[in-house]
């Protein structure tokens, strides 16, 4: 059963394609070198090659938003990815297990209570102060902190399809316990895994965005979106066009995300709508 | 006592309820029964005014000399609880679980205008009055506190706080143990005023009731003292019903009414049961009215087994 | 009721426990010698083994943390090795800064959050209703720090009739300080605010369609009274979880917001921290922040039990 494709998933769909696109394209193109420092277009107007204009080093905005999209996405790619890897087979036991097995649940939740008690911004922070920030740090922080989300959200979906008649068929038949969970639950949360993960990158774009203003993120000069900020914070009484376009990139990317999330999960899933990704 | 007349219940261009008309005397206990999807609850919910959003009642329904439809929320906000009272069917639910039952039954009267103190006594004295025991520590307790069974009774003593004149039951005894449901429906059969009782189950309605009305597709399609609907069926949508219901002797039980009921708005035109009946003929495809008195029907082939 | 309570502690205790081991075994797993760092290339090795016992260094890991932990909960911080000042009382002057910016912010977020939500509900079905959704949808995207930056664009630099950053204490001048924290408070309460509508709404429309509604308006309670006397109450239940996740986050969302309005919060010593090298100070800053959040968690477990009752006679 689908659900109808709806205006959030055509409008979230939309954003996030047009960030991945500029990200792609900035691969083999982009109309300026986004690194260059060039004294002669020092807080260039915009027009005259440079599109939206540059910045007091006198790199294209343009071309550094592009850029900027690409560290956006590998940073969200990678913690995301973490998150699923490590969060979804942790939630899937936790979700399995109960009974005699109950301990193994009950520890694996107490677990992510504590890690969730450590927030990407913090953990971020204290990598940085020990191993040196960048975007590894800031990746592998942001990845670990969403860990609980994706097991929270995994266990109860699992407790779901646990009790439906062809996991307790396949149990009764005698299926192993990882067969079980690799035929039957985890492709039956499959979607609330994707709807979360959606949701989980417009977090870990914010939080890509916070640590790069703090300067704990991508280190320069390597364009990001959240550095572009901060750098353009000290000229916001004579140039404020330079906050105007990474701000509003940050904005449409999340709100892409966040409603791509949540159009999916329309369209994906009426059965488990119920379960809510965890912001 | 309870008057409706032509009362039909509409979403939006889908009628739900068409022209149901009936009367309940004081004291009279009238039973409605029908499958889910009938419009039973949908009749009883527009006699209370509480209608879900988007579904509008018309026609005319009053009470002694109050008008029940077509009137402001303002104006049936005053009846409702006082005049009309309703229990519903998931006991489970119904209750407000963060406040005591005292309080939830308190609060019925002090709505309508009898002070607090005197509420709070009479409170307890209807948690009696409904037996449930130590009606002082029922009235103490939260509702997760006390079985399905006895907050049905919380229901029954709030439904009865301002002695209304019209009791509405909505199969309040469907989500109950069978050894419960008993003792409810005799309590109901002893403290209501004028009844009308919903269910789906035609040996509950027999216990309880005196008479009947079988719904069907949103229309009253047999009426009468169970007595005589129930010992001499006309409808045929009737017959069925009791031929696949407990009330017939083991072995002569006749399969059940074939085909499911249709979704709202799928009913056939005319006779809405013509595309279920054995008995239906092309004459059906013109609606058939409620005829007759007493025990009316409104069938165009009425089974007649004497 | 009481053992309920004493399981909520002892899962407190246990979870500050826990997080005061990692914390330090993070810490501690760093390279180089605090001693050696506070002295430069060119100390001799006795001048750094004098100093590595004055710092403590030079014991065994486990006697140095609970050196440390024990320390945390008599309130002694222990010496900053890089500025020498004591870090306990640093901590406390900025974490008032920072309670009074997060409370702000959470005041602000649900003053907007409570009506705009429970409006967005009662009226679902009209556009009014949807029009609220979207902008708070909008609001979610926003970051603190970007909301703050925006904040300062129109009221600072354009009307030019709040201060665009900096913090005057309330003892100083009662006016300057509710200047100076007003943008501040907006960005945090602003973005928040709009997170917790979302919340609020989906609650109060779950209350909405519950029976004990209906069973209020049949004992002859309007639509909005029914809500007002039954349904908030309950609605309140989900909206506390998601409550303390987000004083949580705003906790975190300060650190930023300070640095934008240039506050000196424990955000702002967290970040000084780091850059100056004060590992002892990050340590003991990260780990007042994570006790932070592990007490918001049992206190939004005790609301629960305040509201509750089903849970009152729960474990």
């Amino acid at each position: 059963m689908r659900g109808r494709i709806n205006a959030g998933l055509v409008i979230g769909g939309v954003l996030v394609g047009l960030v991945v696109l500029l990200a792609l394209l900035s691969f083999g193109w982009t109309p300026r070198d986004p690194v260059l420092v060039d004294a002669a277009a020092k807080l260039h107007e915009p027009g005259g090659g440079y599109l939206l204009g540059a910045d007091k080093f006198g790199r294209d905005t343009f071309s550094q938003l592009m850029v900027g999209a690409r560290t956006t996405l590998y940073v969200g790619v990678v913690a995301v990815g973490i998150a699923a890897i490590i969060g979804t087979p942790l939630g899937i036991i936790a979700g399995m297990t109960s009974g005699r097995l109950g301990w193994l649940s009950e520890l694996i939740m107490r677990v992510n209570d504590l890690v969730f008690a450590f927030p990407a911004l913090l953990l971020a922070i204290m990598l940085g102060a020990v191993y040196g920030a960048g975007t590894l740090t800031a990746m592998i922080a942001i990845g670990v902190a969403t860990v609980p989300a994706f097991a929270r959200v995994s266990r109860a979906a699992t407790m779901q399809v646990m009790v439906t008649d062809y996991v307790l068929a396949a149990r009764a038949a005698g299926r192993r316990r990882t067969a079980v969970a690799l035929r039957h639950v985890l492709p039956n949360i499959s979607s609330v895994l994707i709807v979360q993960a959606s949701v989980s990158f417009a977090i870990a774009i914010l939080a890509e965005a916070a640590l790069s203003f703090l300067g704990f993120g991508t280190r320069p000069p390597i364009p990001s979106w959240g550095r572009m900020l901060q750098e353009s914070q000290e000229l916001l009484f004579s140039t404020p066009r330079l906050a105007l376009w990474p701000g509003l990139a940050i904005a449409l990317a999340v709100l892409g995300f966040n409603l791509l999330g949540d159009g999916l999960r329309d369209y994906l899933d009426p059965k488990l709508r119920r379960i809510r990704a965890e912001r | 006592m309870l008057s409706v007349e032509g009362l039909t219940v509409r979403a939006g261009s889908v009628e739900l309820v068409r022209d149901v008309s009936f009367e309940i005397g004081p004291g009279e206990r009238v039973g409605l029964i029908g499958e889910s999807g009938s419009g039973k609850s949908l009749t009883a919910l527009s006699l209370m005014g509480l209608l879900p959003e988007g579904v509008t009642a018309a026609g005319a329904a009053r009470l002694g000399e109050r008008d029940l439809v077509g009137v402001p929320e303002r104006r049936l906000k005053a009846l409702r609880g006082q005049d009309v009272s309703m229990v519903f069917q998931e006991p489970m639910t119904a209750l407000n679980p963060l406040m005591r039952v005292g309080a939830q039954v308190t609060e019925v009267m002090t709505l309508h205008g009898r002070p607090a103190g005197q509420a709070r006594a009479r409170a307890v004295e209807l948690l009696g009055r409904v037996r449930l025991p130590q009606p002082e520590q029922v009235a103490r307790a939260y509702p997760h506190q006390l079985s399905g069974g006895q907050r049905q009774r919380v229901m029954l003593a709030i439904a009865l706080a301002n002695e209304p004149g019209l009791l509405i039951c909505d199969e309040p005894t469907t989500a109950l143990d069978v050894t419960v449901q008993k003792q409810m429906l005799d309590l109901i059969a002893e403290v209501a005023p004028a009844l009308l009782f919903i269910t789906h189950d035609l040996a509950v309605v027999a216990s309880v009731c005196e008479r009947v009305l079988v719904m069907y597709g949103g229309r009253v399609v047999e009426s009468g003292p169970i007595r005589e609907v129930f010992g001499n069926p006309r409808h045929r949508y009737t017959e069925g019903l009791l031929a696949a219901s407990r009330l017939t002797p083991r072995g002569t039980r006749l399969p059940v009414i074939a085909g499911s009921v249709p979704a709202a708005g799928q009913f056939p035109d005319g006779c809405v049961f013509t595309n279920r009946c054995p008995h239906a003929t092309p004459a059906c495809e013109q609606e058939p009215a409620l005829t007759g008195e007493g025990h009316a029907h409104a069938c165009r082939h009425p089974a007649d087994r004497g | 009721m009481i053992l309920y309570l004493l399981r909520r502690l002892a899962v407190f205790v246990l979870s500050t426990a826990v997080a005061g081991v990692l914390v330090f075994a993070f810490m501690a797993v760093l390279p180089g010698d605090p001693a050696e760092v506070a002295l430069g290339v060119n100390a001799t090795p006795e001048a750094v083994a004098a100093l590595r016992e004055q710092f403590g260094t030079d014991r065994p890991a486990i006697t140095q943390f609970f050196d440390w932990f024990g320390g945390l909960v008599t309130g002694d911080f222990g010496t900053s090795y890089v500025t020498s000042s004591p870090i306990g009382p640093q901590i406390g002057d900025r974490l008032g800064v920072t309670a009074v910016l997060v409370l702000g912010g959470m005041l602000i977020a649900l003053i907007i959050a409570v009506p705009a939500g429970t409006f967005a509900a009662v009226h679902h079905r009209n556009p009014l209703g949807a029009v609220i959704s979207a902008f708070s949808q909008v609001g979610i995207a926003v970051p603190a720090f970007l909301a703050g930056i925006l904040l300062v664009f129109v009221f600072a630099v354009q009307a030019q009739v709040l201060p665009s950053g900096g913090y005057v204490p309330i003892a100083d001048d009662p006016v300057e300080w509710l200047r100076g924290l007003l943008l501040p408070w907006l960005s945090l309460g602003l973005v928040q605010g709009a997170v917790l509508t979302r919340y609020v709404r989906s609650a109060v429309l779950d209350v909405m369609r519950e029976d004990y509604l209906r069973t209020a308006r049949a004992k002859g309670r309007g639509r909005m009274g029914a809500l007002w006397r039954h349904g908030l109450r309950n609605a309140s239940i989900p909206v506390i979880t998601v409550l303390g996740l987000q004083l949580a986050t705003l906790l975190i969302g300060a650190v930023v917001v300070e640095r934008v309005f240039v506050i000196p919060g424990l955000g702002d010593l967290l970040l000084n921290g780091v850059a100056g090298r004060d590992l002892l100070l990050v340590q003991c800053v990260v780990m007042v922040l994570v006790v932070a959040v592990l007490l918001i968690n049992l206190l939004v477990d005790l609301a629960y039990a305040a509201l509750d009752p089903r849970l009152r006679g729960a474990r």
